[in-house]
């Protein structure tokens, strides 16, 4: 009989209690009643006998302390360490994580049913008190995480407390008791559960971080409630991930190690795939995603994710003062043509500033975008001549350096150019100069981007608010803001969209920025690697749900 | 007896003074590979200068019908496009433009630096080498990539301010080498006698120290222009050099790089010229050193 | 000779006072901070991380304490990789960089003088030319042109090598490293052995002992290599600095975790402690290699005094 986990047959004698029990066991996972979460195998696949898998992570952790990550490639590694109330499975879904269920006393009061039989990797039961500490330690003014504010201020007095101005026991976060948590939402927060699974929001061992002080996430060291466990860690070289046995769901976890690599030049990333080096790509270099397809069909994946490519606009500046200026730069521009032949890697092109898959409010599109183009171009002669913009003015476009956004900018400025006469010096710098730059308001037009941190508007809304400190375009529309604020109260999550949407597009009315393209993630991942999905909007994989099949 | 001067007879005419300079002339006309080397840098300099002006395209006039084209005779663009649709052949003799121009200047600031502060303090010896040589050691280890950010952010972008740059961190090999060669000059016969009969420190590098390092500064001169035509294009690569839409040969290699695969005609074209330009150096400064070696009689 | 190298080695004191100053000011005058991201960080955690690492106080407080820490051996945290030490980071990665960079300088000296001597002895001849023409491949085209080329062969089509990364010293992670810095130094060593034999080859001593009717290859070995090396070993110092602290192309081809990388990185997220850290040592490389070649100098060239 075929099996699923590869490893049990029916050749070992077994009781006849045994066998019932294993049939049970089979029947369940065929019907798919087994826990969530788990990584499911369907039927028919065969497993390889060694379940190790490498993984590209595009750079090298800045930490593996959960309050202290940043970037994408250190939030996949803490998300196989440590679990939060909730998870995201393969395709993005929402999943119990720690938390086996959960339920809203009312509009701002989250409870949290903690299973019983979650344990941290020395044997420990993973409690409701670890949620605490790791909480409250994120929002701790003294932990300086930059991202305090980006969760914290969900919670009740969590922007008190990330400001220092009321202490960490004033968080809405208690524990009832070992299994129960509870929680407390400034606003009525719909998409709590789906927040939740964020990796900065885990429970941390708070023995372990005593004992081990700043070495506390060395390996060895590293206490964690996870599937996998710290087993080697090289900066610049690689992070190895062993399987944790003392995991709630060890049994449906099939890798038994990940190997997480640190390479940052696309080139070499796909170098080693091809010599079997390395089976999952973190995003292939820009331009190769023809060829790359051509060449590796059923290897290369390419996903839309809850990412914006835009400009930001200056609106203070004396050449972007003028509403109609910045309408007429954003309608010329050729997103279709952008899309295919420029960038040609799968992404499409953004009329708004949400992008499809985004939940909490409608995505919507500037009337424009379904004119000719020739009509565009005329209109935008016009606008341009009412706000007495000659051709043969003069701009500054500033990017950071990178071939990607080098190939977009003298695109659009070859499109300012030769459809509205306008003449663009482009000007590129480091990165953490045109982040200083951009924070200062010292450019017209620069290059930006977003990637949503949790799936809801108002991670992209904090873009065009009127003083949030990811507005980069200086602009600011009371009416929307508003609307805004409504909307944050609001529980019904209809009302809610109806109302965001609306907000949204008061402010796009004023053409703060010049949305242009959905982020995708061009890579490549061995058809060997079962478990990928193309549906995962936050590409946050979990190691849990991979698995390797036999090759 | 004849009271006339007599004419001296055509056998014993003495023939014309041979100048060191034409000596050094000869011999290099007798190096074929150096020869050769001259000319051709000639050739590329000129079509880099006048190229552009007689080419059908402009180095930046992008066409998004026509991106990464394999080169061909039936487009006017006979080595293709790039991935913007600008044709690779006018950027390529721009790049060289740029590329040529901050080489020498780069390299003849660099090599004037280090050649006076190199002999300087290899003849001063003593206190004023040890001195002049731990500026150099704290050069060596301030890591460039800041001196760099910090140059071009607060300078400006200027293509001068590029060449500065280069050369402040590219004139330390030479004044090391060129150190090294005075501290064994200086304790030749004829810099004592210098010495002895009272000419000036000064006037002993100008005329024996320096004369007699030119072998090796020339040699080194030719070392150092590819040095800093590559170390251009990683400040170019990490934003801090030559801005768009200006290229150099640097910036079109590495773009070339990244699409080796998919289009090679992109590293091809701009490395070839590179290269040839580079050896033509090479073969060039072996050359003047073997022509202008003044013991070779 | 001893008393030259006690002065020098009591230099490294002042010059890594001088040094590390240097990389305050220019630190602090660079644009941009440790603390700058996509993600804008309020004023009040903006405020905790200044304080966190001592950011706040006024830059010569700042400089005195990084001494005192300095002199306890502790390189203090980065920024950057923030769970661990300096030292950790510099630890781990100086004995890669210096292998590979090590072993390449001592391929390419070997190889260059070899090169650069057969060179010189066939002056002007189809044999120097073609010597110098091979030779000079790894100086016109940029390393990251080379590395590329080099994967492409013996990685993606001879299947003989990895293509990159690191395994706890393994030689098959070395060899395609080791070879282009090699084949890049190979380069300049040969070119500067090639002219200063020749000069060598034409002074008066080499005359004499050829007119006495010694053979080609005494003279070149026992009386021409040790004057004519002077100007390799002038060179060697640079190459060997940039090669061990420099490697950043070969670094990032290789996947190889370095010195090179960490430099680059630190410089781009301004990470303060790292770069001083870094510089610090680099100094220490620097000073140390420099004394050696100018003591070789002595060595090889017995009327060079100190």
């Amino acid at each position: 009989m075929k099996n699923l986990l590869g490893a049990v047959t029916l050749e070992l004698p077994v009781s006849r209690g045994c066998l019932k029990f294993i049939m049970l066991f089979f029947m369940v996972n065929t019907l798919g009643l087994q826990q969530p979460g788990a990584a499911v195998v369907p039927a028919g696949v065969t497993l390889h006998s060694t379940q190790t898998i490498i993984r590209n992570n595009g750079s090298e952790p800045e930490s593996l302390d959960p309050a202290l990550i940043e970037s994408a490639g250190a939030a996949n590694i803490v998300r196989d360490l440590f679990e939060p109330l909730t998870a995201n499975d393969a395709r993005g879904k929402i999943v119990p994580g720690v938390a086996e269920r959960w339920s809203q006393s009312d509009a701002l009061t989250w409870v949290f049913k903690l299973r019983p039989n979650a344990k941290w990797s020395n044997g420990d039961p993973v409690v409701a008190q670890d949620f605490v500490f790791g909480i409250r330690r994120l929002l701790d003014p003294k932990t300086a995480s930059k991202y305090a504010h980006t969760f914290g201020d969900f919670f009740a007095n969590g922007k008190d407390v990330a400001n220092g101005k009321k202490p960490v026991s004033e968080l809405g976060i208690k524990a009832i008791d070992k299994t129960t948590l509870e929680i407390r939402t400034e606003t009525p927060i719909t998409f709590m559960p789906g927040l939740l699974a964020n990796p900065n929001l885990a429970p941390i061992h708070s023995k372990a971080l005593e004992t081990h002080g700043k070495d506390w996430t060395k390996p060895g060291n590293l206490v964690s409630n996870g599937a996998f466990v710290l087993k080697q860690w090289q900066v610049n070289s690689k992070v190895i991930l062993e399987k944790n046995p003392q995991y709630w769901d060890a049994l449906q976890v099939q890798l038994n190690q990940v190997t997480y690599l640190p390479v940052e030049d696309g080139n070499a990333d796909v170098k080693l795939f091809e010599t079997g080096e390395n089976d999952w790509v973190y995003q292939l270099p820009p331009g190769s995603f023809e060829k790359t397809l051509q060449k590796y069909p059923a290897e290369t994946r390419n996903s839309p994710m809850l990412g914006l490519r835009y400009y930001s606009f200056q609106t203070q500046s004396a050449f972007f003062r003028d509403v109609r200026v910045r309408k007429a730069l954003s309608m010329v521009i050729d997103r279709d043509l952008l899309s295919q032949r420029v960038t040609a890697d799968g992404q499409t092109p953004a009329y708004g500033l949400f992008v499809k898959g985004l939940e909490g409010a409608e995505v919507a599109a500037y009337d424009w975008a379904q004119w000719p183009m020739a009509k565009r171009v005329a209109d935008a002669k016009l606008l341009l001549q009412e706000a007495g913009v000659k051709p043969g003015a003069k701009f500054t476009f500033i990017y950071n350096t990178s071939d990607y956004h080098k190939k977009m900018a003298i695109f659009a400025a070859s499109e300012w150019k030769t459809k509205l006469g306008l003449q663009v010096e482009l000007e590129a710098m480091e990165f953490k100069v045109l982040l200083k730059r951009r924070h200062d308001g010292n450019f017209e037009m620069a290059r930006n981007g977003w990637i949503a941190d949790y799936n809801d508007a108002t991670t992209f809304l904090a873009l065009v608010k009127c003083d949030s400190d990811q507005n980069n375009n200086f602009n600011c529309n009371r009416e929307a803001e508003a609307l805004i604020q409504q909307g944050s109260q609001q529980t019904d999550p209809a009302k809610r969209s109806a109302l965001f949407t609306k907000a949204t597009e008061l402010v796009m009315a004023d053409y703060p920025i010049i949305p242009l393209l959905q982020y995708s993630l061009p890579r490549l991942v061995k058809s060997y690697v079962g478990g990928y999905s193309t549906e995962n909007v936050m590409d946050r994989f979990r190691s849990k749900d991979l698995y390797i099949i036999k090759h | 007896m004849s009271t006339e001067p007599t004419q001296p007879t055509q056998a014993t005419q003495p023939s014309a003074p041979r100048s060191p300079w034409r000596d050094a002339r000869d011999r290099f006309g007798r190096n074929r590979a150096a020869t050769v080397s001259a000319l051709l840098l000639i050739l590329i300099t000129i079509v880099c200068i006048v190229g552009p002006w007689l080419l059908p395209h402009a180095f930046d006039s992008t066409d998004w019908n026509a991106m990464a084209l394999a080169p061909g005779l039936a487009n006017s663009h006979w080595w293709g496009t790039d991935e913007s649709g600008r044709d690779l052949l006018v950027r390529c003799l721009m790049g060289g433009r740029i590329s040529l121009m901050v080489g020498i200047l780069a390299t003849l600031s660099s090599v004037a630096l280090g050649t006076l502060w190199g002999a300087t303090a290899g003849f001063l010896g003593g206190f004023a080498d040890q001195w002049m040589m731990r500026v150099v050691d704290v050069l060596y280890a301030v890591p460039y990539l800041l001196i760099a950010i910090l140059l071009v952010t607060v300078l400006g972008r200027d293509f001068y301010l590029v060449v500065l740059a280069i050369t402040a961190f590219s004139w330390m090999d030479m004044a090391r080498l060129v150190r090294g060669q005075a501290l064994s000059l200086k304790r030749m016969d004829y810099v004592e006698a210098a010495r002895a009969i009272g000419v000036s420190q000064a006037r002993i590098i100008a005329t024996h120290i320096v004369p007699n390092l030119l072998g090796m500064v020339v040699i080194y001169t030719t070392v150092t222009v590819p040095a800093v035509i590559l170390t251009e294009s990683v400040l170019s690569f990490l934003g801090l050099g030559i801005q768009e839409p200006m290229t150099s040969w640097g910036v079109l290699i590495q773009e070339g790089a990244q699409t080796m695969e998919v289009a090679p005609w992109l590293l091809l074209f701009p490395a070839a010229m590179l290269s040839t330009t580079l050896y033509c150096f090479n073969f060039l400064g072996d050359g003047l050193r073997d022509a202008l070696d003044p013991k070779d009689r | 000779m001893l008393a030259y190298t006690l002065r020098r080695l009591l230099a490294i004191v002042p010059t890594l006072l001088v040094v590390i100053a240097s990389v305050y000011v220019l630190l602090f005058s660079a644009p941009g901070g440790p603390f700058d991201s996509e993600k804008a960080v309020s004023a009040a955690v903006l405020a905790n991380l200044q304080a966190k690492y001592r950011l706040d106080l006024p830059l010569w407080q700042q400089y005195l304490h990084y001494l005192s820490n300095l002199l306890h051996g502790d390189l203090g945290a980065s920024f950057r990789y923030a769970d661990w030490s300096v030292n950790d980071l510099v630890a781990d990665a100086l004995p890669i960089s210096l292998t590979i960079g090590g072993t390449a300088i001592a391929l390419s000296l070997v190889i260059g003088v070899v090169l650069g001597s057969l060179a010189a002895l066939r002056q002007n001849s189809w044999i120097d030319v073609s010597v110098m023409l091979l030779g000079n491949l790894g100086s016109v085209f940029p390393s990251f042109v080379i590395a590329p080329v080099l994967v492409l062969i013996f990685s993606l089509w001879l299947r003989w090598l990895p293509s990159g990364g690191w395994n706890d010293f393994e030689p098959r992670f070395m060899i395609l490293p080791i070879a282009l810095l090699t084949f890049i130094n190979v380069a300049t060593i040969g070119r500067v052995m090639r002219g200063s034999l020749v000069e060598v080859l034409h002074s008066h001593f080499i005359r004499t002992a050829r007119a006495k009717g010694l053979s080609l290859r005494l003279i070149v070995v026992r009386h021409a290599l040790k004057p004519a090396l002077l100007p390799v070993v002038s060179v060697l110092g640079p190459l060997a600095i940039s090669s061990i602290t420099a490697a950043l192309v070969t670094e990032t081809v290789f996947s190889l975790p370095g010195i090179g990388r960490l430099v680059v990185n630190g410089a781009a997220n301004r990470d303060y402690t790292l770069i001083l850290g870094l510089v610090v040592l680099i100094t220490l490389v620097v000073v140390t290699l420099n004394l050696i070649v100018d003591l070789l100098y002595a060595v090889l060239d017995p009327r060079i005094r100190y």
